[in-house]
Formats: structure tokens, C-alpha cells, sequence
């Protein structure tokens, strides 16, 4: 019984890792930014529905009004950084490492490092829940997997079908190519660290309505949600969505069959298990025409890889 | 000290700003004065009238930044109240006192390096703890080193703490598993219908795991239940800085005992309960070892008649037993705890042990005549030290300054912490689970 | 230079020592002392971290469990079972290096593993031991220990003992980074940083040098931490395992330099003096921010650190540096940190200014140009035709050149070779034998699959199916090294000279690991005569971004010749050149040819194939389509139509070439 509703809650909150994930696999498969200062935003954007909830006395769901568009901006603003000074994949991780220290110190000396919770008066969906037959679905879970599928499976059919997502994509295979189409990549970028940015906004509303804040929060999520990126397969949206809901639910497996301590090795062994197997990650194909493997991309090779690689891709 | 610290400043924003071009996220709450940091001096700078000479220095760290912060910046707030009214009433021996305090970022290993400095470089007078138990045990070597007295908040780790001149303001006796244990066994024994199932929800810290299975030499709240013919249902540990409490809940609710349990710090209950809640589960009673005060509150309903423990709470029934200086400190705290932004602002256990550290050193120093630190020690070992929250306290090195502990239990009646075991020190009756 | 070096450490040692041992006589205060054995934990810890993540680039956030299994051992051994102090260290460094190696076992294995996902695993790493010390609570009891002093030797102050167990596994750390980086191993590293591939198709046993380098961090990490439980008093599972570590070698490093074994050094100098000043200063809520914004600024603005901008300063940073200190203790601000703090910081703004605002006087002036012209050959190559290769053994098989035919031993051969991408076949099946002292052309239209038969005959890619064989022993399964030093080596199309090391270097690497290993000394000294051999000995002193695309690929020609192949295969070293440097090129092929290694030259230029080749090879489609001596070959319909076919029979050769360029 308890294994059952485990592994429901535990794939519910998977949505949670996955909407925390899917921007940082976006950025770092299509923008190439190892961007960890997205932990950064979704605490923003959480401290944000915290404050303006708190304040306004209003849904927290409603708070996303004031904070997609304002992470939106500050995730391009981040990215034109990145790109004007010219980093590298990994020097990225390095720069973006730095400003998220800042901005856990920047929350800390405004809101303290005291434990901050939307009142329960206002959040009123924190302890409600669906009952189906002898399972239950808390409802603060339920917004988070609803949420997060929709918007997961709306990123990708944007990327999929429109002429943005797929010059996007086409700038991701290969960047040169995609310039000389006439593919403006600074402003596609910073549209597309934006996004990233909005979906920080709404991940950190999604925690702040189900969790207690505090600034160190990012270092709790680091961890788990590379896992979901890197199960996933890096810049691939379903793949993020489908290793979210694994993660959550294996997650809460190892807590009720062994114990809650247990919970993170479990994770990161099977990560590592499923790297060693599967190096695309779990949800991608394997690498074929055209497909460009992660592996493949080294920092410190330059161009060079591209060309060999053409020769392949080219058959 | 301001001067050079101005200069440092000055010179690090030239090098920030030369190196930092990108930092330029600036945000105009970061510029006003910052609760953790603002004027550690100010205190010595107006001083009260009376005490005149050299101010006497206090050194101490406290954790304003990182994972113990929320609790250290209570402590900050006493100690600024402290020192303000020691120095309004003449003083220390008609000394001005200056509070000097390092920000120990909840790290462990600056502990040793902050407290070195401060008695072999700035030569601070006197020194006090920091808070929590990790950060205690380096200072008190220091300050074994270096032969200081050393009152310290909120060690519970008793048989860790030899030195002699170390003195707990607050204490859950030399064996505090035990003593928990009995407190709340004993309580829930006299309930009309005594509890017969209890489940363990154990953090898996260092200050919370042994209060499960026991600390050096204890048997553990898993042993002593058996005494009391209590069943334990379910062990649960879990690891600090747990968020995802659903699965935790479902086998609560699997095995529904009649009191949960949960050994726990700061924010885990409030996750404990909701996750319960969210299950459409309740269990008859439920206790919390070391919870953060507000957030439990916050829940409202849900949160109703959980217990934990308390060495004081300012519930209107005992401010009128201990009178209105108690009631004025109260009062003062609250005021200032709400201008540094603090979301609880009641004078409770965390205030209280750290008012009890203050006096313990101020009241010893007074005792003996001196700052000589050794016979400041000597002087407490004998007389003991009477305090204005817990009473005298009285120190035998036997147990390692372990006073008998007077540590209660608090319940959540109506939105409010109060004090409801033992009975002498009670501000209202337990309210039995209802069903 | 080394020799001179490892005596300077044990000086440094025994001064710094002395500075703690007469510290009552020499008037040091007992707080320096405390100071200083932190900043002697940091520079271990720091130089620690950049044996590996410094000098091979593989950037690690898991110093912390290092760390944390010293720590842990010593606390646990002592308190807990009663061991000596000093027993603990070495079984904390062998605790440590364990872990180390099994990080290494996992990660080095798997290409995936590289770069920034390598960083994201060790990210990792700490977190599962944490989980693991809890889930066996029984190690440390679950509420943690207190780590007892063990008996000082008798006038020592416990400050002086922990400042004297610090200093030494600071000097021993810094010996070990210093003879690493003076050494084939620091080569070894450095070449993985630079381009690991490349240096493991150059001889260099990339998995073992990096499993060597995660060890010698683990070590020195756990060994340091070990002596850190002295410091921590009481040890437990949350306060070990946490990131500050990581991120303050990482900002350390970063600040000083993570090339040079200095970099470390000095970064920890500076972040744990600054900090240690700043403390108590009211600026506890803005000093993350400050080294946020450090970290951030360095790797966009200096990404090569304070060490290689004092050394391109010496004489403003001195003199800056040297006069604030000067005036600093004339005017006595502060006391002695005080000052030697703000004179770091004043040195550190002098290094760091930017060039453009420094007064004219004191800019560099702009470093000559040292590229020379694309149409100037150099000289040497026109002017001697016919030099003799370099003497001894260095290039091919011996003085005796055997001349290519059906009855000279095979050198290499295939037999069965495929490999699929997905559902492309990029090689199909093929069966070929090269035998020694020919020169062979291989020829195809674009995706024939040629790289990707280099590819594999040189080890970078592994067949689907299929064997490979040099001079008749089975290579199909090993590493790019071992086949480099079965004797096969290779050039790429687009030449990957490492980067941060100069022609003579790049040459030197590939002495020291090619086919017969040489030490660093006799590599470096031998290095010139490859670049002779081709005519870039007047760049020799030069790095790869400073010379033209010809010259870079007749480095990549020295630096295959230089790890004594006894096959060659030249990828494209021709694509790009103008007329004059395709005619250099070819003499220099010819003259590698016939110091008597067998060559199988991939081009797209028929001319030059023409030129060279006695024998040509056709691919088509990853098939075989024509394979035999060259005018028959070329003549034969089948590859004209293929090769030639769609744009008619006259492209221009250029074209072709430029295809890839």
C-alpha cells in the first residue's frame, strides 16, 4: 500500500525536478551554458511568490504574473553575460557557479536565513488532496505534475513545430550553419535563457507553495535535478520530463523499501549505472544520422570534433 | 577595529570593482543595514551613564550565515539586548562591556581559527560559546587551551564537554535521552487514556540521531519506551535537510500509532504534518524534538496539540509568576526581533538558554571580582549562579557542569506555544488528543 | 632547474618552522601561528586539487570527500579505538586515495565522463559517502566524535603542533605538484588538458596518468584532512561533507592559476589572509558575494590567473607591491597582516590593471609578430632538400629502407572492417594490407568513410566488427596508445597542437611517450631535430596559435614522426595550402617516406597523389572500389565516374581541397 502511494507522490514531485531541469538541460544542450546560476532564479522565483504572496495576500499561483516576466529578463540579461564574454560549456559552469553564490547571499541578506512559509490562509491547497479509491493525491502534488507536464510538453512541441523552435534546434546541431541561414543566434539565444528563466519562475512558485524556504535551498537541489538532466539526455525535453517522474518515483521507492537516507545514494548509483550503460542518456535514441551525441562534445577540442563528426553526419 | 575594518573595506570594493565589472546585480535591499551584521559596537557607544574605564570585552561567534543561522541570529538579537541593559544598569565591576562577535558561517572548522584569534589576537577579557553542539566542542578546546571560562549555548552532547570551566546554559542533564524520555513518557503515562504505540521519526544529525538510540551509555527513546510498555511501530530515519516527507507519512498512516515521534530539527515537522495531512492522516499525538518555533504555528489547525520541549515560553500565566522584569525582557525582545525581521519573535528556549550563558558569565565574573578567568571558573564550580529564567544552577564537574535540567514540555494550544509539563512550571493542562 | 627547486622546499620548510619554533623569541604572535597553519591546510589542499584538476583539466567538485574520509579516519581511529595520531595519517591517504581511484575507475572509463559532466559526477560524490556514513551510523556512533589532541612533544603549544603537522604536508603537497609538473607525468597531464585525444593517439597512457594524478590528489587531500580533525575538534556527517571545500580550492586555484604548481599557492595565500583580515569586520553578509563575483570576473577577465599576470609584470607588480609594504610599515597601519595584506591586494590591482589604462611608459609593447607569411616556406625546407633525418633511430625502421613490394612484410592490415553509425555504414567490410616502406594514396569521394578508417586503424574509434593487425599482431581491442606504440601513428586533418605548449614541446611530448619512452630530458633535447626535419626549427620557441595553417600541419607531421611510427597516416595534410606550401609539403612527405616509414596519405588533391603515392586506394561508399598502383587506378572508369563523376572530369584540384578547409 504504502509502496503504491509512494511511488504516486514520489512521480508527482518528479514533475517538480523535471520543471526545476528542464531549462538547465535546454541551456546546456542548445545555448551550451552549464547554466547553474538556474538554481539561482527558480530560488528567486520562489522567494518571489513567497513575498508577493505574503504581501498581496493573493493565490501563489497568481504571483507567476509578476515573476515569469521578471525572471524571463533577468535569464536573458544572465545569458547576454555569458555570451558576450565568450565562455566556453565549461567555463560557463565555473562564471554561473559564481553569480549563483551571489544570488543565494543576495536572498539571504534580504529575506535572512530564516525559515520562510507561505501562510497556510493563503496557500490554501498546502494540506488539501484527491482521494481515488485508497490513493491519494495531495493537491500541491497534483498542481506541480499537471503543471509541469503541460508546460514540459508544450516546450517541446514550441521546439518541435515552430519556425523559432526549429531554428533553434538547427542552431544547436550546428552553429556556423545556422548563421549562415541568416539564424540571428544572439537574439534566439537570450529568447530561449528567457524561457529557461520563466520556467525557473514557475518551478520556484511550485516549491515555495509546497516547501519551506530557506537560501541554501539550491544546494539541495544541485544534485538530484543534474540527475534528471542527465537521465534525461541534455537539451532533451521529453527525456527531462520522463527521468523527472523516474527520479521522483525511485527517490521515494529506496525511502519506503529501505529509508528515507538511502534515497539520494539510490538515485546517484543509478545514475551512474545508467551512464555506463546508456551515455545518451535513458529516453534517447541512439545516436543516428544527424544526432549529434553528447559525448561527442568535448570543451576543449574546438572545431575540430565538428569536422570529423561532419564527415560522419554527412553520410 | 572600525577604522581597520573601514580600510579593508575600501581597499576589497576597489579590487571588487576592478575585477568584478560583471557584478553589477545590484540590489537595494543589500544596502540596508543587515540584521547579522549592523554595529556589533554600538552597545559600548552609548554607554549607559555609570560604568566607566576600558570596556571589558566579550568574544564570541555565532552562526548569522549558512544552515544554523536562523537560530543564531536569536541568539544575536539577546546578546545585543544583554549587553545594552548590562551596560544601562553600571556594567560589569563599573565597567562598560563591549560585545565582540564573529560570524562563524555554520562552519565547524572556522570555529577553532575565530576563537584563536579572538583570545590570542584581538585579547578579548572574556569569551562565550557559539551555538549548537559541532560549533561548542572546538571552542571549548580553545578555551581549555587558552584557560578561559566558557558559557555556552545549547550543547546537548554532555559526556563530550570535560573541560571544567565550561558551563551549559542549558541543559537536558548529563544523559538527555533519558531525561527526555522520562519527561515525555511520564506525561503521556498520566494522560486519561495513555498512548500504548509510539513510531520514531529520527533526523539522522548527530544532535537528534542519539536521542533515538541512545547516547553514549543511554539506552535511546527506542529502549527506554519498552520500560513504559510503549510499542514501537515504526522506526523512521531520515536524512538533515530532508524535503520529501510523503513517503514518511504513508507509513505513518500504514501503521498509525498513537504518538508520532519525531526526533527532529527545525522545519522537518512542518513537512511531517502536511505530508500527514495531505494523506487525510492525523495520529493521536504528536511530538517534536528541536522544531523551529514559527513554522509550526504557521500550519494553524494541523498543528494543534503538538508537544515539544521548552525551557521557557512567555505565556501570560507564568510572566505574572516571574514578574515584570521577566515580562520587560520579553517585551524588548519581541520588539527587536520584529525590526530585524524575524518571523517569530517570542522570547522562547533559544532566547532563554542564551540569556542563561550571558548571566552565567556576567554573574560569575561579578561573583568573583574579577576577569581573572580561573577564579571566575573556581567561583561558579562553588557557588553555582542564580539566573533569572531556570533559578539557581548549580555545577558539578562530576557530570560536567550538567545542572539538573528543568526542561519542559510545551504543547500548541490555540496558536500558541505554552507550557504545560512539569506541572510546578505549567501555564495551562495538557489537552488530551480528542477522538 | 628541478634539483635546484626540490632544495629550495626543505629551506622554505625549515624557516618556516623555525618561525613557529622561536616563536616567543622572534615575538610572533600566537594568533599568526594559527593563521598560518590554516593557510598551509588551504595550500594542500589547493595544490591537492590541481594535480588533477589544475594540471589535467579535469575539474573536480568532490575535493570535499577527500577531505572528508581524512577527517573522518582520524576522528574515528582516535576517539573511537584508541589509535596513535600519526598512524592515522597514512591510513587516511590510503582511505582517500581509494575512493579516488574508484571515482577514477568510473569516470576515466567512459568517454561521457569528460569535461563538464566529470565535474557534475564528482559534484556528486561527496553526498553519497555522507549517505553512506549515515546508512552505517555504527562508524561513528550517529551523534559524531570529538577528536582528542594527541601528546605534543613537549615544549610545543598545541597552535605550534597543528602549525608544524600543517607546514609539512603543505611542503610535501607543493614538492609533489612541483616534481609532477617537472616531470614526464606533469607532461602526460598537461597533454591531456591540451587535447586528450590527440595525446593518447600520441602514445600517452591517458587512463593511467589520470588514475595516477586523482590518486596523488586523494592522497595529499586525505593526509591534510586527516591533520584537519585536529582543528575541528568534533566531527560529523554534515559538517564534512558539504561543498565550502570544493569551493574554496576551486576560487583559490582559479584566482592564482591552475597551470602552474605556484597558482595554487599564492591563491590560497590570498583568499585565507584576506578572509582571516575581513572577519569581524561587519562584512560577513557581502564576503559569498565578493568571492562569487571573484570567481566569476577571473575565469571571464583572467581566466589564467594572478601567477601569469605577475609574470608578465614582475618589475610594476615589485615595485608596487615592494613600495606599498614600504609605506605601509612606515606609516605602521594596522599590524604586520594588516600590511602584508594590503601590499598583496595593491600587487594584485598592479597585475590585474588593465593594459589600456596603465601610462603609456609602462605598457609592454606589442609582442612582434611571429607569424611569418603564409607564402614564406620556410627556409630550410627549400633550400636543403635532401637533409639527412635525424640521426640514430629516431624516424622509421632502421638505415635500411626495404623497399616496397608484394614480398616486403605487411606493416598493417585489416581484414573484415566495419563500422556502423546507427543505421550508417560509415565502413563496410573491409580487407586491406599495407606493406612496408610504401606510400600509399587513399582516395574517395566526401563520407567514403577514409577519417573513419583512420580513425580506427589508429585505435580513436572502435570497429563494429572486424581486426586489425600491425606487422602481424592482432591491435583491434587496444587503446590509441598501445597501437602508437605497436608503431602506428597518425596526423588530422584539421591540425590539434596542444595549445599551451610551444612547437618544441609539442614535438618533445611526443617523444617522451611515443613508441620507445624517453625520459623528459633527452626528449626535450632531441625535440629540435624533428622540427629541423621539417623546417620549423626557427619556431621552435613559438606557440601553435602563433604560426599559419602549413606550419601547423607540418608540426602535426614532426609530432607523429617524433613518437617513431613505423606507419604514418597523413589525414588531409595538404587541405588548405596555396601552390608553393603544397610543393614544401609534398618534399617533406617524401623525405619522411624515405627515412623508411610506411605512409598512407588521405587527399583529396589528385595531383598530389599523383606525385606521391606508388600505390592509390578507393573508396566508395565505406567499400573498397579500387585498390593498385596509381595509373592504373586513376585510369580505371569505375573511380572516375565515382570520384569525378557529377561535376564533370575537371575539377579543380584546389576545390576539392578547399572543401575541408
Amino acid at each position: 500500500m504504502s509502496i503504491a502511494q509512494a511511488l504516486i507522490t514520489g512521480a508527482m514531485l518528479g514533475g517538480m525536478y523535471a520543471m526545476m531541469a528542464v531549462g538547465l538541460s535546454v541551456s546546456w544542450g542548445m545555448l551550451r551554458v552549464i547554466n547553474l546560476a538556474h538554481f539561482g532564479l527558480i530560488l528567486l522565483g520562489a522567494y518571489g511568490t513567497y513575498q508577493l504572496a505574503t504581501s498581496w495576500s493573493i493565490n501563489p499561483i497568481l504571483t507567476i504574473v509578476v515573476t515569469v516576466p521578471l525572471l524571463f529578463l533577468l535569464g536573458a540579461a544572465l545569458h547576454l553575460l555569458y555570451d558576450r564574454t565568450g565562455l566556453s560549456e565549461f567555463t560557463s559552469l565555473l562564471v554561473s557557479f559564481g553569480v549563483l553564490i551571489i544570488i543565494i547571499q543576495l536572498v539571504h541578506n534580504v529575506w535572512t536565513a530564516d525559515f520562510r512559509r507561505i501562510d497556510p490562509a493563503i496557500n490554501t491547497y498546502g494540506t488539501k488532496s484527491w482521494f481515488v479509491g485508497s490513493f491519494v493525491f495531495p493537491l500541491p502534488r497534483l498542481i506541480t505534475f499537471v503543471l509541469g507536464v503541460v508546460i514540459i510538453a508544450g516546450a517541446w512541441v514550441l521546439l518541435q513545430r515552430t519556425f523559432i523552435g526549429r531554428a533553434l534546434r538547427a542552431f544547436a546541431e550546428d552553429r556556423d550553419m545556422a548563421a549562415a541561414y541568416g539564424i540571428d543566434h544572439r537574439r534566439l539565444g537570450m529568447l530561449l535563457a528567457g524561457a529557461s528563466g520563466a520556467t525557473a519562475a514557475i518551478a520556484g512558485m511550485l516549491w515555495a507553495m509546497s516547501f519551506t524556504l530557506v537560501p541554501d535551498a539550491p544546494f539541495e537541489w544541485i544534485g538530484i535535478v543534474f540527475a534528471v538532466v542527465i537521465l534525461g539526455g541534455i537539451g532533451q525535453v521529453l527525456g527531462t520530463l520522463a527521468a523527472g517522474l523516474l527520479v521522483g518515483a525511485l527517490y521515494n521507492l529506496a525511502a519506503v523499501l529501505w529509508e528515507a537516507t538511502a534515497s539520494l545514494l539510490v538515485v546517484f548509483v543509478a545514475i551512474v549505472l545508467a551512464l555506463l550503460l546508456r551515455p545518451e542518456g535513458l529516453f534517447v535514441r541512439r545516436a543516428g544520422p544527424g544526432r549529434r551525441r553528447f559525448w561527442s562534445r568535448r570543451p576543449r577540442a574546438g572545431q575540430s570534433d565538428s569536422s570529423a563528426e561532419r564527415e560522419v553526419t554527412a553520410q | 577595529m572600525r577604522v581597520r575594518a573601514r580600510a579593508y573595506g575600501s581597499a576589497v570594493a576597489a579590487l571588487a570593482l576592478i575585477l568584478a565589472a560583471c557584478g553589477g546585480d545590484d540590489d537595494d535591499s543589500a544596502a540596508e543595514p543587515e540584521p547579522g551584521t549592523t554595529e556589533e559596537g554600538e552597545a559600548t557607544e552609548e554607554p549607559g551613564g555609570e560604568p566607566s574605564g576600558d570596556p571589558i570585552v566579550i568574544g564570541s561567534t555565532l552562526s548569522l550565515t549558512g544552515a544554523f543561522a536562523p537560530t543564531g541570529v536569536i541568539h544575536q538579537i539577546v546578546g545585543e539586548q544583554f549587553v545594552e541593559r548590562l551596560n544601562e544598569n553600571g556594567g560589569l565591576l563599573g565597567r562598560p562591556v563591549e560585545w565582540r562577535l564573529l560570524d562563524d558561517e555554520s562552519d565547524t572548522a572556522q570555529i577553532t581559527p575565530l576563537y584563536e584569534r579572538l583570545i590570542n589576537q584581538d585579547q578579548v577579557d572574556l569569551v562565550l560559546g557559539p551555538y549548537a553542539t559541532p560549533n561548542i566542542i572546538p571552542a571549548v578546546a580553545v578555551a581549555e587551551r587558552a584557560g578561559y571560562v566558557l558559557p555556552h549555548h545549547t550543547a546537548i552532547h554532555a559526556p563530550l564537554l570535560s573541560y571544567e570551566c565550561q558551563f551549559p546554559g542549558w541543559s537536558m542533564d548529563p544523559q538527555p535521552d533519558e531525561y527526555t524520555s522520562r519527561l515525555l513518557f511520564d506525561l503521556l503515562g498520566g494522560l486519561p487514556e495513555p498512548p500504548t504505540t509510539i513510531a520514531l521519526v529520527t533526523n539522522e544529525s548527530g544532535s537528534t540521531q542519539p536521542m533515538t538510540q541512545g547516547f553514549e551509555g543511554g539506552g535511546g527513546m527506542a529502549g527506554i519506551a519498552e520500560e513504559y510498555g510503549l510499542e514501537v511501530v515504526a522506526q523512521l530515519p531520515y536524512p538533515p535537510g530532508n524535503q520529501e516527507w510523503s513517503s514518511i507519512a504513508s507509513q505513518l498512516r500504514d501503521t498509525d500509532p498513537d504518538v508520532v515521534i519525531n526526533n527532529g530539527l527545525g522545519v522537518d515537522p512542518v513537512g511531517i504534518i502536511e505530508a500527514m495531512e495531505q494523506l487525510d492522516y492525523r495520529p493521536g499525538m504528536f511530538f517534536s524534538l528541536f522544531p523551529a518555533p514559527g513554522p509550526l504555528l504557521g500550519l494553524g489547525e494541523a498543528a494543534e496539540g503538538t508537544l515539544s520541549v521548552s525551557l521557557f515560553e512567555p505565556n501570560d500565566a507564568l510572566l505574572e509568576q516571574y514578574g515584570d522584569e521577566v515580562r520587560s525582557i520579553t517585551e524588548d525582545f519581541s520588539q527587536r526581533a520584529e525590526a530585524a525581521g524575524l518571523p517569530y519573535t517570542a522570547f522562547e528556549t533559544q532566547a532563554t538558554a542564551s540569556w542563561n550563558t550571558w548571566e552565567i558569565l556576567t554573574r560569575g565574573v561579578e561573583g568573583a571580582g574579577t576577569l581573572e578567568n580561573q577564579d571566575v571558573c573556581d567561583y561558579l564550580v562553588e557557588n553555582g549562579v542564580e539566573t533569572t529564567f531556570n533559578g539557581q544552577l548549580t555545577f558539578d564537574p562530576e557530570v560536567n557542569n550538567f545542572w539538573d535540567s528543568n526542561v519542559g514540555i510545551k504543547q500548541i494550544q490555540d496558536g500558541e506555544w505554552v507550557m504545560v509539563w512539569p506541572e510546578d512550571r505549567a501555564a495551562a493542562e495538557i489537552v488530551p488528543p480528542e477522538n | 632547474m628541478m634539483r635546484r627547486g626540490l632544495i629550495g622546499f626543505p629551506i622554505v620548510a625549515l624557516v618556516l618552522a623555525a618561525l613557529a619554533l622561536f616563536q616567543d623569541s622572534l615575538g610572533v604572535s600566537l594568533f599568526y601561528i594559527t593563521v598560518l597553519a590554516t593557510l598551509f591546510f588551504w595550500v594542500a589542499q589547493a595544490t591537492s586539487w590541481n594535480i588533477l584538476s589544475g594540471y589535467s583539466g579535469y575539474f573536480s567538485f568532490g575535493q570535499g570527500a577527500f577531505v572528508g574520509v581524512g577527517v573522518y579516519t582520524t576522528a574515528v581511529l582516535t576517539s573511537k579505538h584508541d589509535w596513535n595520531f600519526y598512524l592515522t595519517l597514512p591510513v587516511a591517504a590510503v582511505l582517500a586515495t581509494l575512493v579516488a581511484l574508484g571515482i577514477g575507475a568510473v569516470a576515466f572509463r567512459v568517454g561521457a565522463f569528460r569535461g563538464a559532466t566529470f565535474a557534475l559526477l564528482t559534484l556528486a560524490v561527496p553526498f553519497i559517502l555522507a549517505s553512506v556514513a549515515r546508512l552505517s551510523s555504527r562508524i561513528d556512533g550517529g551523534q559524531g566524535v570529538s577528536v582528542p589532541v594527541p601528546d605534543l612533544p613537549e615544549p610545543l603549544r598545541f597552535q605550534q603542533f597543528l602549525y608544524l603537522v600543517m607546514l609539512v604536508i603543505a611542503i610535501v603537497a607543493v614538492t609533489a605538484a612541483y616534481a609532477i609538473q617537472h616531470s614526464r607525468f606533469g607532461w602526460a597531464l598537461a597533454a591531456i588538458r591540451d587535447n586528450e585525444d590527440v595525446a593518447e593517439a600520441l602514445g600517452v597512457a591517458t587512463f593511467k596518468w589520470k588514475m595516477l594524478a586523482i590518486a596523488v590528489t586523494g592522497a595529499i587531500a586525505g593526509v591534510a584532512g586527516s591533520a584537519w580533525a585536529l582543528q575541528f575538534g568534533f566531527v560529523q556527517v554534515e559538517v564534512i561533507f558539504g561543498l565550502t571545500v570544493p569551493l574554496f580550492v576551486i576560487v583559490m586555484s582559479v584566482l592564482g592559476g591552475r597551470t602552474y604548481w605556484v597558482g595554487p599557492v599564492l591563491g590560497a595565500a590570498v583568499i585565507v589572509l584576506v578572509q582571516d583580515r575581513l572577519a569581524g569586520g561587519g562584512f560577513e553578509s557581502w564576503r559569498p558575494i565578493i568571492f562569487g563575483g571573484l570567481l566569476a570576473a577571473m575565469v571571464i577577465f583572467a581566466p589564467d590567473g594572478l601567477w601569469a599576470r605577475l609574470k608578465a609584470r614582475p618589475l610594476l607588480t615589485g615595485v608596487v607591491g615592494g613600495a606599498t609594504l614600504l609605506a605601509l610599515f612606515i606609516v605602521a597601519v594596522g599590524d604586520v597582516l594588516d600590511r602584508i595584506v594590503l601590499a598583496m591586494l595593491a600587487t594584485g590591482v598592479a597585475a590585474f590593471w588593465p593594459q589600456r589604462l596603465l601610462p603609456p611608459q609602462l605598457r609592454r609593447s606589442a609582442p612582434a609578430p611571429l607569424t611569418a607569411p603564409a607564402e614564406n616556406v620556410p627556409a630550410s625546407a627549400t633550400t636543403s632538400p635532401e637533409p639527412a633525418g635525424p640521426e640514430g633511430d629516431a624516424p622509421g625502421n632502421g638505415v635500411t629502407v626495404p623497399r616496397a613490394g608484394q614480398d616486403a612484410p605487411v606493416a598493417i592490415e585489416c581484414r573484415g572492417l566495419a563500422r556502423h553509425y546507427g543505421g550508417v555504414r560509415a565502413l563496410d567490410g573491409l580487407d586491406l594490407q599495407i606493406r612496408q616502406g610504401e606510400l600509399v594514396g587513399l582516395i574517395g569521394p566526401n563520407g567514403s568513410g577514409k577519417t573513419t578508417l583512420v580513425n580506427l586503424l589508429s585505435g580513436a574509434v572502435r570497429p563494429t566488427r572486424g581486426n586489425i593487425y600491425v606487422a602481424g599482431r592482432a591491435v583491434t581491442r587496444l587503446a590509441p596508445h598501445a597501437i602508437n606504440h605497436a608503431g602506428v601513428a597518425r596526423t588530422y586533418q584539421i591540425p590539434r597542437p596542444f595549445e599551451s605548449m610551444t612547437l618544441h614541446d609539442n614535438v618533445a611530448t611526443a617523444i617522451m611517450f611515443g613508441r620507445k619512452p624517453h625520459g623528459l630530458a633527452e626528449a626535450r633535447d632531441r625535440a629540435t631535430e624533428y622540427l629541423e626535419f621539417v623546417g620549423l626549427e626557427r619556431y621552435s620557441a613559438v606557440r601553435p596559435a602563433d604560426i599559419n595553417l602549413h606550419q601547423r600541419q607540418l608540426l602535426e607531421m614532426a609530432r607523429a614522426l617524433a613518437t617513431d611510427p613505423k606507419v604514418l597516416f597523413l589525414d588531409e595534410s595538404l587541405a588548405g595550402l596555396n601552390p608553393a606550401e603544397i610543393d614544401n609539403a609534398v618534399e617533406v612527405v617524401r623525405r619522411i617516406h624515405s627515412s623508411g616509414v610506411t605512409i598512407v596519405i588521405v587527399e583529396h588533391l589528385l595531383r598530389v597523389v599523383n606525385q606521391l603515392a606508388e600505390r592509390v586506394i578507393v573508396l566508395n561508399r565505406g567499400r573498397l572500389l579500387a585498390d593498385g598502383d596509381t595509373q592504373t587506378v586513376m585510369r580505371d572508369p569505375a573511380v572516375v565516374d565515382v570520384y569525378l563523376g557529377k561535376s564533370g572530369r575537371t575539377v579543380p584540384a584546389n576545390d576539392a581541397g578547399s572543401e575541408h578547409a
